[in-house]
């Protein structure tokens, strides 16, 4: 509880330089290519038309869902992946990649994963709006649900901050985690329906066991918004599972930074 | 002026470094408590007091602790067991080179060092100048840290540590970098910072006839222990016998 306060703390004490570094994460990703700021778009629009392809054209699996085009179900699930998938990868190598904020001078650890978040998060809206003009463009306007979408955004920036607290100091302390973590993001990615409907499944148990994934739940939340036209209070269960999930995550998160916040500095270089 | 105000204060502070055989086994042990390792004291209770105003050499062979010691005057690293207390803006010149964003270009790395200082923008763009003067980086200023020489790396770190008026100013071997004219422009400007009376310095150099010139105090560092704490000259004379040996 003492570790959390702590980090709160830090957190407001350092509010301004997060989202200044937060700012340059942006910049630095994207600068120093040729074409800038467009590959935070083409990289993204690139996966979008292979999966599109080898399902829509390739397996001839792409049906349509709740009367909405496959390929607008599919953006749905991808576009909020990418926020999990860099979280995942770069969220995970924050703390190494930013060793000198850690061993060359006085600075909140537990920070790091929180600005590198912010980071991806901003990435993350620009591309759910240009979503949103997709969907638009191809004749579904916005609905009503689309409000609760921040509340989706939320719990999903909540979640992988969370996470990459953990993922990032134990990283630092060995490559090896880094590397398990990295060997996941294959199988979370094909287990959690991001481009295959969870729904179609037809054993009972099953489906359940695959609802409680966090990921999972946060993939449907956003498909919530924009396809099922569910509100996030109709499935009070789900939601409970998730913030269950969220809450042991975040005493395992503080666990482990407390014990690491001191050895973190001897490790690094 | 509060010239008996306690700037630093160590109090019996250990520093215990955790030695695996490898990372596989460091990880584990987050979760296991009975993994093997080998633990070093680097820092063996140490005890002294800084006073603002103080200027204070630090000397030691290698592996003596001397950096450690300034590591956790920073800030940077925990003691394990001990108190401190530290009272002011610290300013460390912890090995030049590191320390900046790569990616990103001198002058970026000026406002973003400062912000992470916490120093306001507008602050830091009253010592932009001075700092890029002092650096003698002229057009390099707007290229990438990644494209800088050792030296110039070294220049930019030490013109930003100067020039943002610290209030304990930390030196560790940084002045041996750099030419001969720039080394002398340095001690210059080090000279110039702890003139004013409410700079405290701390050095930590091999190069004994340069701390002599900052320091009126010196402190002796063998194998994690505080073994000599007094005068310069004293300090110095210790030092060069144990060398010697």
């Amino acid at each position: 509880m003492h570790t959390l306060i702590n980090i709160i703390k830090e957190h407001i004490e350092y509010r301004h330089q997060i989202l200044k570094l937060a700012k340059a994460d942006i910049v630095k990703t994207y600068r120093g290519a040729a074409l800038g700021w467009s590959w935070a778009i083409i990289k993204p629009a690139v996966t979008i038309f292979v999966y599109w392809f080898a399902f829509e054209i390739g397996l001839r699996a792409g049906k349509d869902v709740n009367g909405f085009p496959f390929f607008l179900w599919l953006i749905s699930g991808l576009i909020p992946w990418f926020y999990m998938n860099d979280m995942l990868t770069q969220g995970t190598d924050a703390v190494r990649k930013y060793s000198y904020l850690v061993t060359k001078m006085k600075f909140p650890v537990s920070t790091i994963p929180t600005f590198v978040s912010i980071s991806k998060l901003m990435v993350h809206v620009i591309l759910l709006v240009i979503m949103g003009v997709i969907f638009t463009a191809m004749g579904y306007p916005p609905t009503i649900y689309w409000i609760q979408l921040p509340f989706y955004l939320l719990l999903n920036f909540i979640f992988f901050t969370v996470f990459t607290l953990c993922s990032s100091l134990l990283s630092a302390i060995s490559k090896d985690f880094s590397n398990l973590v990295k060997s996941m993001i294959t199988a979370i990615f094909w287990l959690s329906g991001i481009v295959w409907n969870i729904d179609t499944i037809k054993i009972g148990w099953l489906k359940k066991i695959l609802m409680v994934n966090p990921v999972t739940y946060l993939v449907e939340g956003y498909r919530n918004c924009f396809i099922h036209q569910t509100w996030f209070f109709e499935q009070p269960k789900r939601l409970l599972y998730f913030v269950v999930i969220v809450v042991c995550m975040l005493i395992f998160s503080i666990w482990i930074y407390r014990k690491l916040r001191k050895e973190i500095p001897d490790v690094l270089n | 002026m509060k010239n008996n105000e306690t700037v630093i204060k160590f109090s019996h502070v250990t520093k215990t470094y955790k030695l695996f055989k490898n990372d596989k086994k460091r990880l584990l042990s987050v979760f296991f408590k009975n993994m093997k390792c080998k633990k070093k004291k680097a820092v063996n209770d140490v005890t002294f007091e800084v006073k603002r105003g103080e200027a204070v050499a630090i000397f030691g062979k290698n592996g003596a602790g001397k950096s450690t010691i300034l590591k956790i005057i920073t800030g940077v690293c925990f003691p394990t067991e001990g108190e401190l207390e530290i009272n002011g803006r610290v300013s460390a010149l912890l090995e030049l080179t590191s320390g900046f964003d790569p990616e990103f270009t001198g002058r970026e790395n000026i406002y973003l060092k400062g912000q992470l200082m916490g120093i306001k923008d507008k602050e830091i763009r009253e010592l932009e100048q001075s700092i890029i003067d002092f650096a003698e980086l002229e057009e390099y200023i707007d290229q990438p840290v990644r494209t800088y020489s050792s030296g110039m790396k070294a220049r930019l770190g030490f013109s930003i540590s100067v020039n943002i008026r610290p209030e304990i100013f930390i030196v560790d071997e940084a002045l041996s970098v750099g030419d001969e004219e720039f080394k002398n422009k340095c001690i210059k400007k080090v000279n110039e910072i702890i003139s004013d009376e409410d700079v405290t310095l701390l050095f930590v150099t091999h190069a004994t006839v340069v701390a002599k010139e900052f320091c009126t105090r010196g402190l002796l560092m063998k194998e994690g222990k505080l073994i000599f704490d007094g005068d310069i000259d004293t300090a110095i004379e210790k030092y060069e016998k144990t060398y010697k040996k």
